[in-house]
């Protein structure tokens, strides 16, 4: 069997993702996003914006998932005595379904991104193997995964659609 | 060195000469002489400095020099006159030229002030609000954000913003950006060439980040500078300065030149 490729092989560049500092608001990042990451062909998966701290060191990232889940309202949480409808009521869906994204959302889009940010807790080296990757993305339940160097330095990115093609190279 | 036994006035060995021999205007050598007694802190700001009579006689020159030096450190801030009591060294008030290409640097150097930098932020930016506009980039260009707190004599000045696109000089990331000035800095480290400036001065009201690092109340009137620094018809950085509005002075000249038909 072939050696398995490391890291450095398969990351990408930490420049082919938006990075943005903590108190850029929600709404900023959603612009960015959509000027960066959805023009062209070219395939951006996951969509995601970096954020950084003041001193340029990486704390977490903000994927368009995370936006959509730090626009939508909060609910009341109710009790389940409380509750007078099931839950495939159509009606009741669509009344909520037309409260979502309105004028909270607007108000939520100028919270911090740091507010909804994952924070970044699992990364890898330059010479870890992409098999350590693979597992490391499974575990955490991440797709972009930072590259550091000396545990410091963020030098690249690895996406889990590069990891997925090593993995079907290895096994298929 | 000139004999100056034959003066009425005692001058100690480390008193400036005006060099007669030199080829430097007269005035203009007294320029420097009480400049430096200015910037010493030798006079310090509020004190009353010698008569016009008295300088003539300390410095062997006609009152008309006298007069003329006076007047320039007047106009540069360095000296106020007070009509019946006297010229008093002012509170120091730095002088920028608006036309003129001066870097804050090279401007407290000349002044002699003495200045610190602060660095509040250094991080990475993708250019939103007017900020792709004002730099030229598209949205999707990582840009290089640093925000700097100047104080003079311990005292806060300005805060000043930068954008530079990173490509252009990536070596702002690490470079001391407190001792040197970014201006050199993309002289220096990647070979850019400043050839001009373009900018607006404006009256901000301070937000409250901004005041409380310029020790002044929320709400404060401010001068804003906003600035566009090229390098032939590249914009290669975006400046936006807060001053403290009690500290700055412009100097403006216009010269109207006769025109021919």
């Amino acid at each position: 069997m072939a050696k398995t490729k490391t890291v450095k092989e398969v990351m990408i560049d930490v420049f082919e993702y938006p990075h943005v500092p903590y108190w850029f608001t929600i709404g900023q990042a959603m612009e960015i996003i959509r000027k960066s990451l959805m023009t062209g062909d070219k395939c951006y998966y996951p969509m995601a914006v970096l954020v950084f701290d003041e001193k340029y060191n990486l704390m977490g990232s903000v994927t368009i998932g995370d936006i959509l889940k730090g626009l939508e309202p909060k609910l009341k949480i109710s009790t389940l005595a409380d509750a007078e409808i099931s839950y495939v009521d159509e009606d009741v869906m669509t009344s909520y379904e037309t409260s979502l994204f309105n004028a909270e959302s607007k108000k939520n889009v100028e919270k911090p991104v740091g507010d909804i940010m994952v924070p970044a807790k699992t990364f890898v080296a330059p010479e870890d193997s992409v098999v350590k990757a693979a597992i490391m993305m499974i575990h955490h339940n991440v797709s972009l995964l930072p590259v550091l160097e000396d545990k410091k330095k963020l030098v690249g990115l690895v996406k889990m659609v590069n990891v997925f093609d090593e993995i079907a190279n290895m096994i298929l | 060195m000139i004999n100056l036994s034959h003066h009425n006035v005692i001058i100690t060995n480390m008193e400036p000469l005006i060099q007669r021999e030199y080829s430097k205007k007269l005035y203009i050598q007294l320029v420097e002489i009480l400049k430096k007694k200015i910037t010493s802190d030798e006079w310090p700001v509020g004190s009353q400095i010698p008569t016009e009579d008295e300088l003539c006689k300390l410095y062997d020159v006609s009152r008309s020099t006298v007069r003329t030096a006076i007047l320039e450190l007047v106009r540069f801030g360095f000296l106020k006159r007070q009509q019946g009591r006297g010229t008093f060294v002012s509170r120091k008030i730095i002088t920028a030229g608006l036309t003129v290409l001066t870097d804050f640097k090279e401007l407290m150097l000349a002044e002699g002030l003495k200045y610190s930098t602060k660095l509040l932020v250094r991080t990475m930016v993708m250019p939103t609000g007017d900020i792709d506009k004002n730099l030229g980039v598209s949205l999707d260009k990582h840009v290089i954000y640093i925000k700097r707190l100047r104080s003079v004599d311990k005292e806060p000045l300005l805060i000043k913003e930068t954008y530079v696109p990173y490509h252009l000089c990536p070596a702002l990331l690490k470079e001391d950006v407190e001792k040197n000035s970014i201006f050199e800095l993309l002289e220096s480290k990647c070979g850019i060439q400043i050839t001009k400036a373009k900018g607006f001065v404006e009256i901000t009201y301070l937000t409250k980040e901004e005041s409380s690092l310029l020790k002044l109340p929320k709400g404060s009137p401010a001068l804003l500078f906003t600035q566009q620094i090229y390098a032939d018809d590249t914009v290669v950085k975006f400046v936006r300065m807060i001053k403290r509005p009690d500290r700055f002075r412009y100097f403006i000249e216009v010269e109207r030149k006769p025109t021919f038909f």
